[in-house]
């Protein structure tokens, strides 16, 4: 249908410029006075940011791909040792925050740290600590952040594979593709929308990440942004630096839309799905296929989870300082509420984008959602100063009470920035969904009697539900691990898993990070593995 | 205030600006009757449908159905608000319900018009009983196709619009669905809008026929005059059912042609004496004769089980279809002479 301004055009109009708020002040501050550190940064280390950023970038993009991809690929098409084992297995990688895996990396491969211990104790004193490799600096990073974030291109390229017809694949045959051809040409490219979708969430998470680079001592743009801000004040310099990072994730839309073109990848249309048979690999491809799958989930995962295990057990004192119940409680309750505004409001704004079809709001909120590339910090000192501002111009003038407590150092403030945060996160899978319901299915509702909202709520939502949860259980775990929204928006006293392990860690007390960050695996891991049917659901 | 069931009133659809059909004025006088319209691929039919159903938006023109005004420049009833009941030529099934739920959410709309369409023998009569505990995903698309046609049938529409309906129905049963599907129809008074490119199935099932051409509706009429008295060439070449040969009017009832002599018959249309004109020959028009001192040499022969179309190569090198039944013993080869029935009467003659 036409375009029509209505309920549902409104309401997605709304949430995509409450999402935009930030990035807009991001981007007007572009024009503000900057201090004196500005010019040291631009004549000394921007270069260096924006380069090392870019270098992070590639090599994380690249490590998450072929693992991702290659894991996907492995349990979706195959049969083999564990393959089913693996294919939950693999999302468990989504429980470890990648500060907390540079954590771990570092802890193990240090000089004298667990490897040496490992080594000592098996062989007896040596110089071992010539031998053990050191993964610190950029590889250190970009390993760390690449094993924290595949599960996002494994779990969707997942879903894209599994929903690929037989048919798809016998074509490739009667074509006379031999397997890596089929590959290259078909199984890929149709599942290119999921990989580009995993790969966008990996490339603005990287992009805003600040404990692992941090921690290695690299100078990225989100290293920059906090040294502008927290060490010379200079909050329009961070807001610069953050547009600078904005530019990289609209670049990145860019060219993803130009490369797909007009393409469609809609669910076979015309009934002739078929299901794939799957490969029953043996010999020596089914255990390189094991061996390639074991090594990840191990790495992944095993490894983060045994080394804070260990510093849990031999420091077991930190354990018994901490106030499990009250730590508990305080992530659910936050994860509980950003989900259900999150979901409902992503909902709503995309299916006001599909039935609108204006080209002007579809641009809005791909605009909007590139705020998942500012930083936390950054979208939570922009929403401290938009409050700022709008009480001392707006509520002052009408002589009304501040409303600076309602929103800062609130739950709700806390959980308004996570909405602005990870809406991308929301609306990017809700849209995923909906790129598999034809329009006509759509339109033979309409014709059958439904208005927009009856197809909304008995057509939509039932078939959607499943992506809902995937979504709520990507925001679950996104919500636990975070932590610079959480540490400044919080109330006080307020603590969760991540702010506790980072208060360790900040004062470099990294054993006793262990057992809260331990936790924090744990309970992301529960989330994961009593919905993983829903994620996996063949 | 108009009696027809259904008034078109000038209205351009538009899909894109290259795909449109302008200017179109079509009536549906009765309720029951069923229209189809023909026409080449990508024309703008299925916006046709789309628009007559509130899919699409008009700029001119009007719409109204039972007198009700649905579409205007400046009215838009939405498609929920309308009662019109489309299948899409594709597989428009709610993909999480299976193909039972699927087509009682037809049965389901306007239960109260007790309208005697009962959902199993619409089920079994379409073949789809094997497939109804199916999901869409589950099934072909031909079963998709007939599940959308009896989700729409069970609806019990004022209107109800389908878009190349049967096209991946099987051959094997896709007469016996068009004649129960006629029958339903005319029996229900379900006035049907039917878009589709076999002329075929349009002259069977519709009690008019639109050919859409070149952006615009060329002829709106029973099937019978559509086949045998096309309004322009263009049609004539879409319905490819005959060619055009030069000619000459010489009488009343008669005309000369340099290949085929004396032709006779009624002219639907009056030339003056001397005119040169393009006559259409249908492949029923000539009739074989081997006595005949009229001969043509074959080029090509094509067995159609109750007949054989030969196509005949005239002295100017134009090529003639004739009908001849398949129990006629005596066939011709390729480059044999064939001859041709003279004098040649054809009842009714139709030039441009």
């Amino acid at each position: 249908m036409g375009k029509k301004i209505n309920i549902w055009y409104v309401s997605s109009f709304l949430i995509s410029i409450a999402v935009a708020i930030p990035i807009v002040t991001v981007f007007s501050s572009f024009f503000e006075t900057t201090g004196n550190y500005s010019l040291i940064i631009k004549n000394t280390f921007l270069y260096e940011y924006i380069s090392n950023s870019l270098i992070l970038l590639i090599g994380v993009l690249i490590l998450t791909f072929v693992i991702g991809v290659g894991c996907a690929y492995l349990v979706s098409f195959y049969t083999f040792p564990f393959a089913n084992f693996f294919k939950w297995a693999l999302i468990l990688s989504f429980a470890v925050p990648a500060y907390i895996y540079a954590y771990s990396l570092t802890a193990f491969f240090e000089n004298y740290g667990t490897a040496f211990s490992i080594l000592k104790n098996l062989f007896g004193e040596g110089n071992y600590n010539v031998h053990i490799p050191k993964f610190d600096g950029m590889l250190g990073a970009i390993i760390s952040i690449s094993f924290s974030l595949f599960g996002y291109v494994y779990v969707l390229t997942r879903a894209s594979f599994h929903y690929q017809s037989q048919n798809l694949i016998e074509l490739g045959k009667n074509l006379g593709f031999s397997k890596e051809k089929s590959f290259f040409k078909i199984i890929l490219p149709s599942a290119r929308p999921a990989i580009v979708a995993g790969l966008s969430l990996v490339a603005m998470e990287t992009l805003s990440d600040f404990g692992s680079v941090s921690f290695f001592g690299i100078s990225t743009l989100t290293t920059g942004i906090y040294n502008a801000w927290i060490s010379f004040d200079d909050l329009a310099l961070a807001n610069r630096l953050s547009f600078y990072l904005l530019i990289f994730i609209l670049g990145l839309f860019v060219l993803e839309n130009l490369s797909r073109k007009k393409a469609q990848y809609h669910s076979p249309s015309k009934g002739g799905f078929k299901s794939k048979s799957l490969v029953v690999l043996k010999g020596y491809k089914a255990t390189l296929a094991l061996i390639f799958c074991s090594t990840v989930f191990s790495i992944s995962f095993l490894f983060p989870v045994l080394q804070m295990l260990y510093w849990t057990i031999i420091f077991p004192k930190h354990l018994g300082d901490l106030n499990l119940i009250e730590l508990f409680l305080n992530t659910i309750l936050l994860v509980f509420l950003s989900s259900v505004v999150l979901i409902t409001l992503a909902f709503v704004s995309n299916y006001g984008n599909r039935v609108s079809k204006s080209k002007f709001l579809e641009t809005l909120t791909t605009f909007s959602i590139s705020g998942y590339a500012i930083p936390g910090i950054i979208l939570a000192v922009a929403f401290i100063t938009f409050i700022s501002w709008f009480d001392n111009n707006v509520i002052n003038f009408f002589g009304l009470n501040t409303i600076k407590s309602i929103f800062i150092g609130s739950v709700f403030g806390l959980v308004i920035v996570y909405f602005i945060r990870f809406y991308s996160l929301a609306s990017n899978g809700i849209k995923s969904g909906y790129l598999k319901i034809n329009y006509s299915i759509d339109e033979s509702a309409y014709l059958l009697g439904y208005s927009k909202f009856k197809t909304f709520k008995e057509i939509h939502i039932p078939y959607l539900k499943n992506s809902m949860l995937l979504i709520g259980i990507l925001i679950t775990i996104e919500i636990i691990k975070e932590l610079p929204i959480t540490l400044i928006m919080r109330p006080f006293n307020f603590e969760t898993f991540a702010t506790t392990a980072y208060v360790f860690a900040s004062q470099d007390l990294l054993e006793a990070a262990a057992a809260p960050s331990l936790f924090l695996i744990l309970i992301a891991s529960f989330f994961i593995l009593i919905t993983s049917r829903y994620i996996l659901k063949d | 205030m108009t009696k027809n069931f259904l008034e078109i009133d000038n209205v351009t659809f538009v899909a894109s600006e290259k795909n449109k059909v302008n200017n179109v004025s079509l009536t549906i006088e009765n309720q029951g009757d069923i229209v189809c319209l023909l026409g080449p691929s990508g024309i703008g039919k299925t916006t046709i449908l789309r628009t007559i159903a509130g899919l699409e938006k008009i700029n001119s023109g009007n719409i109204r159905l039972k007198n009700k005004l649905l579409s205007s420049k400046d009215t838009h009833v939405e498609p929920e608000d309308r009662n019109i009941s489309m299948a899409f030529q594709d597989n428009s099934l709610f993909p999480h319900y299976n193909v039972l739920e699927n087509i009682r959410f037809g049965a389901e709309r306007n239960k109260k018009k007790k309208k005697g369409l009962n959902i199993n023998e619409i089920i079994k009569f379409l073949h789809i009983d094997h497939v109804i505990d199916k999901f869409p995903h589950q099934i072909s698309s031909g079963e998709a196709q007939r599940a959308s046609l009896a989700r729409s049938l069970l609806s019990n529409p004022d209107l109800l619009l389908l878009d190349e309906p049967l096209s991946n129905v099987d051959q094997s049963f896709k007469e016996e669905i068009q004649v129960k599907l006629k029958q339903i129809l005319t029996e229900q008074k379900i006035t049907t809008i039917i878009v589709t490119h076999d002329s075929y199935e349009a002259f069977y099932l519709g009690t008019k026929c639109g050919i859409i051409l070149d952006q615009q509706l060329k002829q709106f009429d029973d099937p019978y005059n559509v086949y045998h008295f096309p309004n322009s060439i263009e049609v004539v070449n879409f319905l490819n059912r005959g060619i055009l040969i030069p000619a000459k009017v010489t009488g009343e009832n008669s005309l000369e042609s340099t290949d085929l002599g004396t032709i006779t018959g009624d002219f639907i249309k009056h030339y003056p004496k001397g005119s040169e004109v393009q006559l259409l020959l249908q492949p029923e028009d000539l009739e074989h004769d081997d006595q005949s001192k009229l001969k043509l040499e074959v080029v090509d022969r094509k067995f159609r089980g109750t007949n054989f179309i030969y196509t005949l190569k005239t002295p100017s090198n134009k090529l003639i279809p004739v009908f001849v039944h398949s129990h006629h013993i005596h066939q011709h080869e390729v480059d044999e002479k064939f001859g041709i029935k003279r004098p040649i009467n054809i009842d009714h003659i139709v030039c441009f």
